[in-house]
This record gives C-alpha cells, sequence and structure tokens, in this order.
C-alpha cells in the first residue's frame, strides 16, 4: 500500500511537471484568441468592465452593446462569409414519425415562415408603414428598451425562408476540418461526405410547396383539425423574429397550427436545443442555428434508435452575427491572448469566428 | 479511511476497480442492444470504459485543428491544481491563525464563533453567484479558498483545545510566556489536526473547484473541460475529464496522508 502512494505521488508530480511544460509550450504555437463561454447579457457587461476584449454573438446583443458605447462592431458576419446560412427550422424526427399528417403541418409552418418573412423584408424599410409594429415586436423578442438598438440590430441581419443545401455543405466541412465532429460517431452516422450529408438534413419540399401556395385563401389551405406544435428557439435571438411575428400575427393559427413552447424553451444556445429537446423528444419543431443541428445530429445521436435525428425545413436568416470588440481594438491580432466572449462551443458563433481567425492565421482556444 | 493493508487489501483494491468497469461496460452493451434498460436512465448514451480511454488518451495534450486549438487534459488538471493550490495556500496562512487564536483565547471564541458557523454553513458553491459579480479574476481561487478555510479553521479550533492543560500548566511553571506556550506547546499539539483539516478542505476545495470553472469565466480547467465536451455532444471525453477528476482527487487524499505519515510521526 505504501509502494501504491508513493507511485501515485510520483504520478500527481509528473502531471503537475507535465501541465507545466505544456503550458510553457503554448505561446510559441503563437499565443491563442481565448473563447469563454458566456450568456449575452453578460458578453455586455463584460465588455463594458474591461474584463473581455470582445464577443461574437447573434443580434441584438452586439446593437445593444455598441448603443451603450461599450464596443464597436469590428467584423460583421457577412463579411467573414457573404450569405452565410444561420438559424433554420427544424423538426424532431421521431415526432415527424408518430404524427400522421407531419408533412401538411410542416408545409404550413413553411408557409408561415414565408409569410412572416415578407412582412419583415417589407417592414424594415424605413418608410412602410408597419416600421414601427416591426420595431416594437423586435423590441419585444429581444427584451430591448432602446428602439436605436432595435433598428440597428436588424441592419445586417437577412431574413429569408429558402433552404441553403451548398450552404449547408459548407458548414459541415468547415465543422469537419475543426474536429468537432466525434470520429466514431460520424463514422457511424454512414454519411460518405459533406454534401451527402447535407442533402440528408435539408429538405426543399415544404418551402416549395409554401411558395406555391403563397396567394392562396388562408381557410382554404387552414389544417381541417388544428394540432398543437410545441415549439422551441433560441433567447433574445433577433435570427429568429419570423417566428414571433408568425406568432404574434396569428399567421400559424389561421392555418390552423397552435404553438405550444417548449418545455425549457426559449434555451440559451443551439447546444440545450438539441441535446435536452430534440433528443429528449420534447420538442416538435424548432429554431436554432445550423451548426448545433449538424454538429447534435451526429455527436448526440444514439444511431441503434436514431433520436436526435432532425430535419430542416426552412431557413430563418442569414449573416447577423457580429464580432464586437473593445474601443481600443482594431484587428483579430489585437485579440491574441485575450478573451473573448462566446455562446459556447458549436455554436454558429465558434465557426464563424474560428473561419475568420483561420483567414487571419490566428488560433483560437476554447 | 480504512484500508485492508498488505498484497490482500491491494488485490481487492484493483479487483473492485477491475469489477466497476467490466459491469460498467456490460450495463452499457446491454442497453445498446435494448437487453436491459434501467427506466428514466439513457444507460446507452453512456460512453463505455473503452470509449472513454480512447478519448482520455486522445484528449490528453493540446489538438490544433486549423485555427482550432484545444487545451490538453494535462493543461485542464495543471489549470485547475494551480487555483487549488493558490485557494489552500491562502486559506492555510488565513485559517490556521484564527483557529488558533479562536481555541485559544476566550475572548477571541466568543467574538468569531458566531461569524465562523454562519458562514461556514454556506456551501462554497453558494458562493459561486456572488464572485462571479465581486471578483474580476480569481473567483475560483475565492471559492476553493472558501472550501478549504473552514475545515482549516475548525481543525485548528479543535486541535488547539485538545491540547493537554497538563503540558500547558508545566509550561507556564517553567516560566514560558504567552507566545512561547502558543509556539512550542499548542502548535506542535494541534499540528495534526491542522493537517487534516488540510486534508479535509482540499477535497472540498477540488470539488468546488470544478463547479466553480464551470460557471465563473476561464479558458481552461477541468470543469471548463468537460462542460464544454458536454456542450458539443463529446461524451466520452466528457466523462474521461470526469474521471480524471476523481483519480486527481484520490492521489490529492492520498498525498497529503503520504506527507502526514511521514513528517507528523509522533502522532499515531
Amino acid at each position: 500500500m505504501k509502494n501504491l502512494m508513493k507511485i501515485l505521488f510520483v504520478v500527481i508530480i509528473a502531471i503537475f511537471v507535465a501541465g507545466c511544460l505544456e503550458n510553457k509550450k503554448t505561446p510559441e504555437v503563437s499565443m491563442p484568441i481565448n473563447l469563454v463561454k458566456m450568456s449575452g447579457q453578460e458578453m455586455i457587461q463584460r465588455l463594458g468592465t474591461g474584463e473581455i476584449a470582445g464577443f461574437i454573438m447573434w443580434e441584438p446583443y452586439p446593437a445593444i452593446a455598441v448603443t451603450k458605447e461599450d464596443g464597436k462592431y469590428l467584423v460583421l458576419s457577412g463579411k467573414i462569409w457573404k450569405d452565410h446560412p444561420c438559424c433554420v427550422v427544424a423538426y424532431d424526427d421521431d415526432w415527424y414519425k408518430k404524427t400522421n399528417n407531419s408533412d401538411e403541418i410542416l408545409k404550413r409552418m413553411a408557409l408561415s415562415q414565408l409569410k412572416s418573412v415578407e412582412y419583415i423584408n417589407n417592414a424594415k424599410q424605413s418608410d412602410s408603414p408597419d416600421h414601427d409594429q416591426l420595431i416594437n415586436y423586435t423590441m419585444q423578442f429581444g427584451q430591448m428598451t432602446d428602439p436605436v438598438a432595435a433598428n440597428l440590430s436588424l441592419a445586417d441581419v437577412e431574413f429569408v425562408y429558402n433552404t441553403n443545401v451548398a450552404g449547408t455543405t459548407t458548414f459541415i466541412q468547415r465543422i469537419q476540418d475543426f474536429g468537432i465532429f466525434d470520429p466514431n460517431k460520424w463514422n457511424l452516422s454512414g454519411y460518405k461526405n459533406a454534401s451527402d450529408y447535407a442533402n440528408s438534413l435539408v429538405t426543399n419540399n415544404y418551402v416549395d410547396w409554401a411558395v406555391n401556395n403563397k396567394d392562396e385563401n388562408v381557410s382554404k389551405i387552414a389544417l381541417k383539425e388544428p394540432v398543437n406544435i410545441r415549439y422551441a428557439y433560441l433567447v433574445n435571438d433577433i435570427h429568429e423574429l419570423p417566428f414571433y411575428i408568425g406568432w404574434q400575427k396569428g399567421y400559424y393559427r389561421d392555418l390552423g397550427i397552435n404553438i405550444v413552447i417548449a418545455e425549457g424553451a426559449p434555451f440559451q444556445n443551439g447546444a440545450f436545443e438539441m441535446q435536452q429537446g430534440f433528443k429528449a423528444n420534447t420538442v416538435d419543431v424548432g429554431s436554432l442555428g445550423i451548426p448545433p443541428v449538424i454538429i447534435h445530429r451526429i455527436n448526440s445521436n444514439d444511431f441503434s434508435n436514431d433520436d436526435t435525428r432532425v430535419g430542416v425545413i426552412a431557413g430563418m436568416n442569414n449573416e447577423g452575427s457580429v464580432i464586437v470588440v473593445a474601443n481600443n481594438i482594431t484587428s483579430l491580432k489585437d485579440l491574441q491572448g485575450k478573451t473573448v466572449g462566446f455562446p459556447g462551443p458549436g455554436t454558429i458563433q465558434h465557426v464563424l469566428f474560428l473561419m475568420e481567425a483561420d483567414k487571419e492565421g490566428l488560433k483560437v482556444s476554447y | 479511511m480504512k484500508f485492508e493493508t498488505g498484497k490482500r487489501g491491494l488485490l481487492i483494491n484493483i479487483l473492485s476497480l477491475i469489477v466497476f468497469t467490466i459491469v460498467w461496460q456490460i450495463l452499457v452493451i446491454l442497453a445498446r442492444n435494448d437487453i436491459f434498460n434501467i427506466p428514466f436512465i439513457r444507460l446507452r448514451d453512456i460512453p463505455t470504459p473503452v470509449e472513454t480511454w480512447y478519448a482520455l488518451v486522445g484528449s490528453m495534450f493540446t489538438r490544433i485543428y486549423g485555427p482550432s486549438f484545444t487545451y490538453g487534459i494535462i493543461n485542464h488538471v495543471y489549470a485547475s491544481l494551480q487555483r487549488v493550490i493558490q485557494g489552500g495556500i491562502i486559506a492555510f496562512i488565513i485559517g490556521v491563525p484564527v483557529g488558533i487564536g479562536v481555541g485559544y483565547s476566550k475572548f477571541l471564541g466568543n467574538l468569531f464563533n458566531p461569524i465562523i458557523e454562519i458562514v461556514r454553513n454556506m456551501p462554497p458553491m453558494a458562493w459561486i453567484p456572488l464572485s462571479i459579480f465581486i471578483f474580476v479574476s480569481g473567483g475560483s481561487i475565492f471559492i476553493v479558498f472558501i472550501g478549504v478555510v473552514f475545515p482549516i479553521i475548525l481543525n485548528t479550533i479543535q486541535g488547539v483545545k485538545s491540547t493537554d492543560s497538563r503540558l500547558i500548566d508545566a509550561a507556564k511553571t517553567l516560566g514560558a510566556s504567552e507566545s512561547m506556550i502558543v509556539k512550542k506547546v499548542v502548535i506542535p499539539s494541534a499540528f495534526p489536526s491542522i493537517i487534516t483539516g488540510l486534508r479535509i478542505g482540499i477535497g472540498v476545495g477540488w470539488m468546488a473547484i470544478v463547479a466553480a470553472e464551470m460557471v465563473i469565466r476561464s479558458p481552461v480547467g477541468l470543469g471548463y473541460f468537460i462542460w464544454n465536451m458536454g456542450d458539443l455532444g463529446r461524451y466520452s471525453e466528457m466523462v474521461a475529464g470526469m474521471v480524471v477528476i476523481g483519480v486527481i482527487g484520490y492521489i490529492m487524499n492520498i498525498s497529503i496522508l503520504l506527507l502526514q505519515r511521514r513528517f507528523i510521526n509522533w502522532v499515531d
């Protein structure tokens, strides 16, 4: 027993020494930018107190930070990748299989999405008669008090309803490059490559139906029997404004869909929505970033029963995330060795930040 | 903690670990093949020991994928250990004098006891939300400090109070001053108890640091690692991190025991 203790004592010392050596090695690789997970509120607060040098987040948090003059926009995600897909509408495959008219429901979910996006894109124009109403919806959904911030937050978000297979393929490829997939799970999934996976994930049929039926009389195409849909979304995420508009303006209801907010929603990030919502079968349909969908349909899935299988039926928005930095930072390089807030590993903001760092030849730790 | 000593004891120790690992592997495999399931638990999602082992080996050192720089478990262990040691040292420096003062002087005892009794009942985790706001950095070291300081104070008080009064009387008779009595009689007598307090405290501090690292923002630390791996759905790495936490805690505990036996040989 004494010898065992001596061995264990040596082991702990060895780990400590190895840790020292490993830590000393880090700067030689070039000082990484340290991404640290935190909520949007915390990002604004900590940027204000100087505890973090910047953050990458969805709107409206960047707009709020900038209007409070706590920081400035360094890189809009549209500059990282023009028209990149962002949030999408996804359904739970278990719900899909056990619901008789799931296809009919999803067609109408896509139609509501289309109507909301068209409303927003018209109302975004400052001379639109609906502009003030849109700003009110934005402030309610984003829990904002400042209409200036609400206006600013809408400026860099491109609301869409179309799916984007090519963009999804690129995201899958980059997620693979960044070593985020669990290699064993990827092998179990049986997908040959990024394109194969994207095609299995994204379905265009529902949006096609919505486009063809958008001018039909609503009462004619509404579901005969109204259904309850447990819907999940992300907290204060302006990207998902089309959902809120569809819910508040009664687009879903008119088409025979009663929105019931799913247990646990709104979620703190897409990873939670996938793990605690879709995997746990507490969500039927939800909106979230495309990367968490891509990652968790592989990493969190039990392939013997495909419990985390989801399908993407429509887009929500393109672009709309921002790298916000303290006023003394002028480039991404200035963030080396500093702490930058992000909503969590595997979120779209994480992947976009890695892409931007890759362009600049910088390293990012998380 | 009493173990059966000798070869037989060691054999039982090793056997129990092997049996535990085999049972773990079998349970998960049975669940994955729909042969056996515990209701309300998704046993099939738990990584097997074999998967955990591979994840442990694979994530031991820093990995670089393009711009992505993932710290190795070794870096996370180092960061967490560093925080526990720093918090432990501060707790030792503050806790021992406070414990001696409160244990030796009735006046100080009456003065500080109510505060100690109330504050020690607030678990370290309860301090996490406050420390997020009051500390710009070092919040997790503070959480460790809270975890370590009270076992040290309480054990020091107990050690001081159990000093043989005949020894104190004898020292007084020989003309020793109060400070001499504390230095030459009380502290040596209380020392084993102080070390016991340190051992218990470090155990509490280690558990607290992992909880603190999950909440208090820092790029490295075992708590942060397992939380991040969970977010990414890398459950094998997450469980590997949990196993490392357990093993390091165990090693720390017996290391202090070993030091205690080696250096405080006048105590049973």
